[in-house]
Order: structure tokens, then sequence, then C-alpha cells
């Protein structure tokens, strides 16, 4: 079953007034429920934009071409206005980055609890929740450290566990490993493995790491804004 | 918690934004207690001659008639009385205290005000009240007593049984009033004929050749009948007597409220302005601190926080400022009007009236003033671009 069904998705970046960069060329992809693809390919291939269209940070481009479509979990999210698009996104959609990109005033519990409460989950049931994500992700003593107090590797699994507060249905990393040691990078696809087997949560994970890929269950390869196979 | 954390994260220029604003708030407080005691006095004067008409010489002001320049005669209380509508009319002396320096800017000047207590056979609704001794009596007429004014017994620091010199004759105090806001503060009250005989000495050589002590008198206070309108009243008596001037209340306010409204509107611009440039201040304090937190707005929007909720965050920390920012504008007013009124107390200017509803209000600006001064920032914040602010170093 289907759970990211996307056609004719095009992305146009203007970077100047000559300078403009189709990021997206018309990417059609299907993800399966419980699926953990690796989308690979060399910088500046797209792999991020598309990212961002299938994690409803971005819209996809009308106009120049048959028309854009995505479905989510079986909503069509195409046209979702920015209020819905950000609720889906705290309610169905976990994000990691490479640059762990942590709150740096709030402590650890602290970071992984916003998503908890942009969900709507009152304070205290979101430190919880997020308290438990923590201990999951072998962070549970290090709860009221700041991102300063912790070494990347650490700070990527508080990175994690705030990607699993909300147990989103669709987890989405990029670079997930970019500044992680070989060990770190081991325990990070551990975790992603558990998760992605024990919750049938899907995931999506763009890499350069081969180690990740490896780890994926389908690999997708992107060049010039195209899926090249998939 | 958070936000105070956000606040204190650059805790120097938190501080200097918040007393921004501190100053602006001291400045709004001082000007409207300023501008309160101000309106009080000239309310109070307002009430005061609600219920009288108050008659002088044609070259002078119902409302400055220590200033004439010739006094009426005392048969003009006689003929005051035929007039339709009259009940009592009461001669009334009102002298500078200290006649080489009448003015005294931001203060009440002093008077020497002499009467005949009971000559006004009960109708005159005087807001002054014994608070130490008694007042002057008809049995007094003839006697060099004096009741004072709470400020000027406070001032000089008399109390019944005490002397007190005025023009060189020293007078025995026989009571002192309670503070009543208006210029019986700053008088002392002396029987009629004592004030005629002050009066005599300043006027001029011509009427004093032709006149008695006894037969001078500057203003005539003037009690209507029961139902009579006191502007009728003023005017009937202008008609059937030459040669004077009569007041009411209504001119009292044409005379002292619109130049009251004009001094408190530049006052309080002043005050607005200082506020306004608190504000400015808060403006570039938001901005500069949403500039250092885009990353972590595009945190924030990345992982689910709507704009509102951005937002909302962003004026929260805001209206704290604001409100701290009051709060301590408004402590260090009220210890400036302390102050200012402690030392004002000694010399009887207490020029300052701090309200609850100044306080109230001062504080609820300064926090809307916060609130609307962080909305932009906040705004263009909440309007950032996720993957943008992240990518922002």
């Amino acid at each position: 079953m289907a759970f990211l069904k996307a056609r004719n998705l095009r992305k146009t970046y203007r970077l100047g007034r000559d300078n403009v960069v189709q990021a997206l060329r018309g990417v059609d992809v299907t993800v399966e429920v419980g699926e953990m693809v690796a989308i690979v390919g060399p910088s500046g291939s797209g792999k991020s934009t598309l990212m961002h269209i299938l994690g409803l940070l971005h819209s996809p481009d009308r106009g120049d071409g048959p028309p854009p479509s995505l479905v989510f979990d079986g909503k069509d999210v195409t046209e979702l206005r920015d209020r819905e698009r950000t609720r889906m996104r705290a309610e169905r959609i976990g994000f990691v980055f490479q640059s762990f990109n942590l709150v740096s005033t709030l402590t650890a519990v602290e970071n992984v609890a916003l998503p908890a409460e942009y969900a709507g989950r009152r304070r205290k049931t979101a430190l919880a929740t997020a308290a438990e994500a923590l201990d999951m992700v072998g962070m549970g003593d290090r709860l009221g450290h700041r991102p300063m107090e912790l070494s990347g590797g650490q700070q990527q699994r508080v990175a994690i566990a705030r990607a699993l507060v909300t147990e989103p249905a669709l987890l989405l990393a990029d670079e997930p490993t970019g500044n992680l040691d070989s060990e770190n990078t081991g325990e990070l696809l551990e975790l992603l493995r558990h998760c992605n087997a024990e919750r049938r949560q899907t995931m999506i994970l763009v890499t350069h790491d081969p180690r990740v890929s490896e780890a994926c269950s389908r690999v997708l390869t992107m060049q010039d804004g195209m899926i090249r196979e998939g | 918690m958070n936000l105070l954390r956000s606040l204190t994260r650059r805790k120097l220029r938190t501080a200097l934004t918040v007393m921004g604003i501190a100053v602006g708030i001291l400045a709004l407080v001082v000007m409207a207690a300023l501008a309160t005691k101000l309106s009080a006095l000239v309310e109070s004067g307002s009430t005061y001659f609600r219920d009288k008409v108050v008659v002088t010489g044609v070259s002078s002001n119902p409302f400055s008639p220590a200033l004439a320049l010739t006094p009426l005669t005392i048969d003009v209380v006689q003929q005051i009385e035929q007039v339709p509508g009259v009940a009592v009319a009461t001669p009334r002396i009102l002298l500078h205290m200290n006649p080489d320096d009448p003015s005294n800017a931001f203060q009440l000047p002093a008077y020497i005000v002499g009467y005949t207590e009971g000559a006004d056979r009960g109708y005159e609704n005087s807001p002054t009240r014994v608070a130490k001794g008694r007042a002057t009596g008809p049995g007094d007429e003839g006697q060099q007593v004096a009741f004072l004014g709470a400020d000027l017994a406070r001032e000089f620091d008399k109390g019944p049984g005490d002397t007190f010199e005025i023009r060189g004759i020293e007078f025995t105090v026989v009571g002192v009033g309670e503070p009543t806001l208006m210029s019986f503060d700053t008088s002392a009250i002396v029987p009629l004929t004592e004030a005629q005989a002050m009066l005599y000495q300043e006027t001029p050589i011509v009427v004093e050749r032709e006149l008695d002590p006894g037969q001078l008198t500057s203003m005539v206070v003037v009690y209507p009948e029961k139902g009579m309108d006191t502007g009728l009243l003023a005017q009937r008596i202008e008609e059937n007597i030459p040669k004077v001037r009569a007041g009411t209340s209504t001119d009292f306010d044409d005379q002292f409220g619109s130049t009251l409204a004009i001094f408190n509107m530049i006052i309080l611009s002043v005050a607005l302005i200082s506020v306004v440039v608190g504000g400015l201040s808060v403006i570039n304090t938001m901005t500069i601190s949403v500039a250092e937190r885009t990353r972590e707005i595009g945190i924030k929007r990345a992982v689910g926080a709507s704009r509102a909720r951005i937002m909302r965050e962003l004026l929260s920390e805001a209206a704290v400022m604001g409100l701290i920012g009051g709060l301590f504008g408004l402590a260090s007013g009220a210890v400036f009007i302390y102050g200012a009124n402690q030392v004002g107390e000694t010399s009887g200017t207490v020029l300052f009236q701090l309200t609850p509803e100044i306080a109230v209000l001062a504080v609820a600006f300064s926090t809307a003033l916060g609130t609307v001064a962080g909305a932009l920032p906040a705004w263009n914040a909440s309007g950032l671009d996720p993957i943008e602010a992240l990518r922002y170093e």
C-alpha cells in the first residue's frame, strides 16, 4: 500500500536575476508503508528539495507541465495551506537534519518535547513523552543537558528522539550521519532500523553515505533533478 | 520559564531595552501625576465657584481679584442684594501674602483672605474643614487672629496658639484647615476688618483720601436664591450695577480649563515622545533577537510550530519586556514623585498626584507598547521559510 505517491514534482529556484536552478524536473515517486528508502545522488541533484516537498516544508511548482500531485497516506496534500501543512508536520512527520538543529537554549528533553507540544499535547505530557523517547535512544540520563553539553553523536540521538516523539508515520532524514563518526553512524542506523521494523514507520533518508543506503530496503538515485532509477 | 531564558540570553541588551522603556514610563508617570494634580486644582476651583457669582471691579479678574487695580466699595454689597435672584452678598478681600512676589510658578499663590465668618448665612459650601483648633467667627472681628490653610501651617510649622506674622503684623493662629487641594491650603483667613486695613495700605492715595478702610472690599461673593441660574444672575448684576464684573464657574472653566488642557497636552506629549523612544528600542531589540534566532525559528517551524505559535512566543517576550519596563518606570516614578512631594511639602509646593489609575494605565500601556513594538519583528519571523531559516548562518 502506497504511503506516499508523488507525481510531476517540479521545483525551480531563482537565485538572482539570471540564475535559475531547476532543482526538480518532474519527479514521480511512490513509497510504500513501512519502507526504508535511501535517496542518493551527487550534490545539487535535487535530493534535499525532494525531501522538503515530501515533508511538506515546500510546495511543488505549478504550471509549465502536467499538474503536480502529492498523496500522503491516502490524502491529497498538494494544495494544502501553510497552516494545515504545519499541523501535518507536527503530527505525522519527523525530521532529522544533518547538523542536528537543536535549539541551543533548551535542554535535551525540552528540545524533544517541541513537536509534541506543537501537536497539541500539554507541556507536562509532552515532557514525559520526550523523556521516554530520549530513554529509547539511550539518552535517558541526559535529559537536562543543553546541546552544547553533548557530543555530536549524542546530539544526533536527541534529534532522532525529537523526530520520533510523536510517533510519526513518516520519518525524513537529511544526511543523518553527515557529522557522525563510524561508531555513532552504526548505532544510529541500528536505531533507525529498529524503529522501522518495530513501529512500521516509513523512512526516507537522503544520504551520501553508502552505509546508510545499504541499510535501506530501496535506493533511489537522483541526477539533474530527476530520479534515474527506482 | 523558556520565555525568561530567551530574555536573559542577552542580558545586557534586554536590560538596556527594559531601561529604555522604564525611562519613558517614568516620564509618563511623572507628567501624568503633574497633569492630574493641576487638573484636580482647576476642578476643585470650578466646583467651588459652581454655586456662586463673584463680583469685582470692572478692571479686575473675578478669579484673580488680588490683582485688583481699584477696590470695590462696600456699598456695592447692598446694591447687589437688591438684584432679583440674589440670596446673600458678602464682601471678601483677597490679598497676596507677599505683595512683592505674587507670582509663584507651579504653586498655589499664598493669599490673605478676609471675610466675616457667618455672613453668608449658611449659603457658603466651602471645602475648608477644621483640622486643629477652630475657624474664625463673627466675634473675631477686630481681633488679630488667623486660620491657616494646611500647606501654609505645615510650611511655617504653625498651630493653634502660635503667632504668625502677616505683613509685619503678628496674628494669633486659632486653627488650621484640612488639605483641600485649593488655594485655601496656602491662605490665611483673617477677620474682614483686618484684611480691610491691609487692603487700605495697598490702595492708591487718590482712593485712600476719599474712603475709610471699612468701606473697602476686593470682591463680593454672591449666593443665588435656590433654583437661580448663576449665569443669568451674573448677567443681571452686570446690567444693574455699573463698573463691575461678575464671574461664574463657566467663566472660570473658560479661563483655566482651556489653558490647562493645552498645558496637559504639551507635558503628556513630551512624555509620550519618551515612551515612543522606549518602543523603538523594543523594535530594535526584537529585530536583532529575531535575526539571531532565525535558525531556531526555522527549526521550530520545521518540526511543526505554526506561524501563530512563533508570533505568540516572540510577542510574549516583547510584552514581558514592556511589563518589566513599565513596573520599573512606575516604581522609579513613584519614588521620584514621593521625593518631590516631600521636598515640596516644606515649601507648600505639592506638585504631583499619583493615582491608582495612572499606575495601572502606565503598566498596561507599557505592556501594550512592548507587544505592539514586537509585532512587526514577530510577524516577519513567523513568515520565515523554514528551510531558508535553517540554512541561515
